[in-house]
């Protein structure tokens, strides 16, 4: 049986991919244990044009779409989850000025990232932590502009960006869910880091806490002022939540690529595999593996081609893979942990890099809180009382 | 919009300040966030003895007074609302 040849653009993008990740395999043991930003990584994203993988041809980019950026964040998580999400992060703010800035902005913007800039998100907040649909942080309008002061606990990447989307409750309005989302340049933009980096894992990630502040044209919201939402229902969320399963299929993939390359290399670990535990954990992790891989593929398909992602049936489903990655990849690296014991489990310096996959999958279920998603979920299944499947 | 319905209606907008509510006020400003739809849901199906389509369960329902007014009128008067036909199963 022959593996199916691929040619064309897609076999031009993983080339892109490789190349990438060559750079961050060769940076990824000291980024992690530093905890400092990929920036050769990035560097190389730069030169490949990556960065503007989902900016259409005419403003320079590689004219890609999601199942583009699924398909390269799935090739960078084998090497660098941190890497991954980084990257599948910018594509989302990417995808939202494409699809929702006004047409001055847009025409304004998509050239500037072709050349190479790098967009970080700025939607927490210090009391609604990940919590999309709620800001506190006020702006205050003069004139055309808006007056910034925005404290953020959490922002992947943010000291290294040329730019940010940021969520900043709309002017002057009384209620906490008017959000808008809001482009601003970094020369436009105090910023400072408010605290350190320290985390268990997603180390190469740097995404300390942030204070940022300046006076933003007005001009430069995306979308209705006020209406983040119809954003996030879109785009946001859907982008967020297959980047990130995509970053997570990717690292949990890489594992299990690197456990079995470790068990057929010639020697000693090859008679192993005639142990039914081991054989049947092999077997959970690659299964655990597939059912990911099958909801992201649909996903894809639903985000791709639905008309109202708003009705409870689709919000579920993309909630569902969002939820079920993050444990399913977590799980199935554990399991490899078992697998294959201490030695090759546990150690850090072990060819099979399961304990930084492990250290790093370890945030999947906190990133959005799976939690908290349960609960959106739950109302969301009140108002599908027949229970529709998409 | 009938009385019963802006009184079901009103203590869910909690930024609602004085003055009628208008179809066209729209219900996110005014404070429904979107984990009360299901409450508002279930407050107008108790308060009318109906239940509302499951077609009607979209972002665009809940976005104004009007809006959900509409669906709910339609089930009263048993005329298809803004959601059917056509929106049927997924």
């Amino acid at each position: 049986m022959s593996a199916p040849v691929t040619t064309g653009p897609e076999r031009t993008l993983e080339a892109l991919a490789d190349q990438v990740c060559a750079v961050a395999a060769r940076h990824a043991d000291h980024a992690d244990e530093t905890a400092v930003f990929p920036t050769e990584a990035l560097a190389e994203l730069r030169r490949t044009g990556l960065l503007a993988l989902l900016v259409e041809g005419r403003h320079g980019g590689l004219d890609g779409g999601l199942a583009d950026m699924v398909r390269v964040t799935l090739r960078l998580g084998r090497t660098d989850m941190s890497l991954a999400m980084i990257f599948a992060m910018h594509c989302q703010q990417v995808w939202a000025i494409a699809r929702h800035a006004g047409p001055d902005l847009r025409e304004r913007l998509l050239p500037w990232v072709a050349e190479g800039r790098y967009l970080a998100s700025v939607t927490t907040g210090e009391s609604t932590g990940g919590h999309l649909l709620t800001s506190e942080t006020g702006v205050r309008r003069d004139g055309d502009h808006l007056m910034v002061e925005r404290f953020a606990p959490v922002v992947t990447g943010g000291l290294h960006a040329d730019g940010f989307l940021m969520t900043v409750r709309a002017a002057d309005a009384e209620s906490p869910t008017a959000v808008s989302l809001l482009f601003a340049d970094r020369d436009q933009l105090t910023v400072e880091a408010a605290g350190a980096w320290r985390p268990m894992g997603m180390r190469a990630s740097h995404s300390p806490p942030l204070r940022l502040s300046g006076r933003i044209p007005r001009a430069q919201i995306i979308g209705q002022d006020g209406d983040f939402r119809a954003i996030v229902t879109r785009t946001f969320g859907p982008a967020a939540h297959l980047g990130w399963s995509a970053a997570w299929l990717g690292t949990a993939t890489g594992a299990l690529a690197r456990v079995l390359a470790m068990l057929r290399a010639p020697g000693r670990e090859r008679t192993r595999t005639s142990s039914e535990l081991l054989l049947t954990r092999l077997s959970r992790a690659r299964q655990r593996l597939d059912v990911v891989h099958a909801l992201l593929a649909r996903t894809l398909e639903t985000v791709t081609t639905a008309d109202d992602l708003s009705r409870p049936p689709l919000q579920l489903q993309i909630n569902a893979l969002k939820i079920t990655a993050a444990e399913e990849c977590h799980r199935a690296v554990d399991d490899l942990v078992d697998a294959v014991g201490m030695r090759h489990g546990y150690l850090k310096d072990s060819p099979t890099g399961l304990e930084r996959a492990l250290r790093d999958l370890r945030s999947a279920s906190l990133n959005y809180s799976n939690d908290r998603l349960h609960l959106v979920d739950g109302k969301l299944a009140l108002l599908d009382p027949e229970v529709h499947f998409v | 919009m009938d009385e019963r319905f802006t009184a079901v209606l009103l203590p869910f907008l909690k930024f609602h300040t004085d003055g009628p509510l208008e179809p066209e006020s729209d219900l996110r400003g005014l404070g429904l966030d979107s984990m009360q739809a299901i409450d508002l849901l279930f407050a107008i199906e108790d308060a009318y003895g109906i239940s509302l389509p499951d077609e009607a369960m979209n972002d665009t329902t809940f976005a104004t007074a009007g809006n959900l007014w509409k669906e709910v009128s339609a089930v009263l008067t048993g005329q298809p609302g803004a959601a059917a036909p056509g929106t049927g199963a997924a």
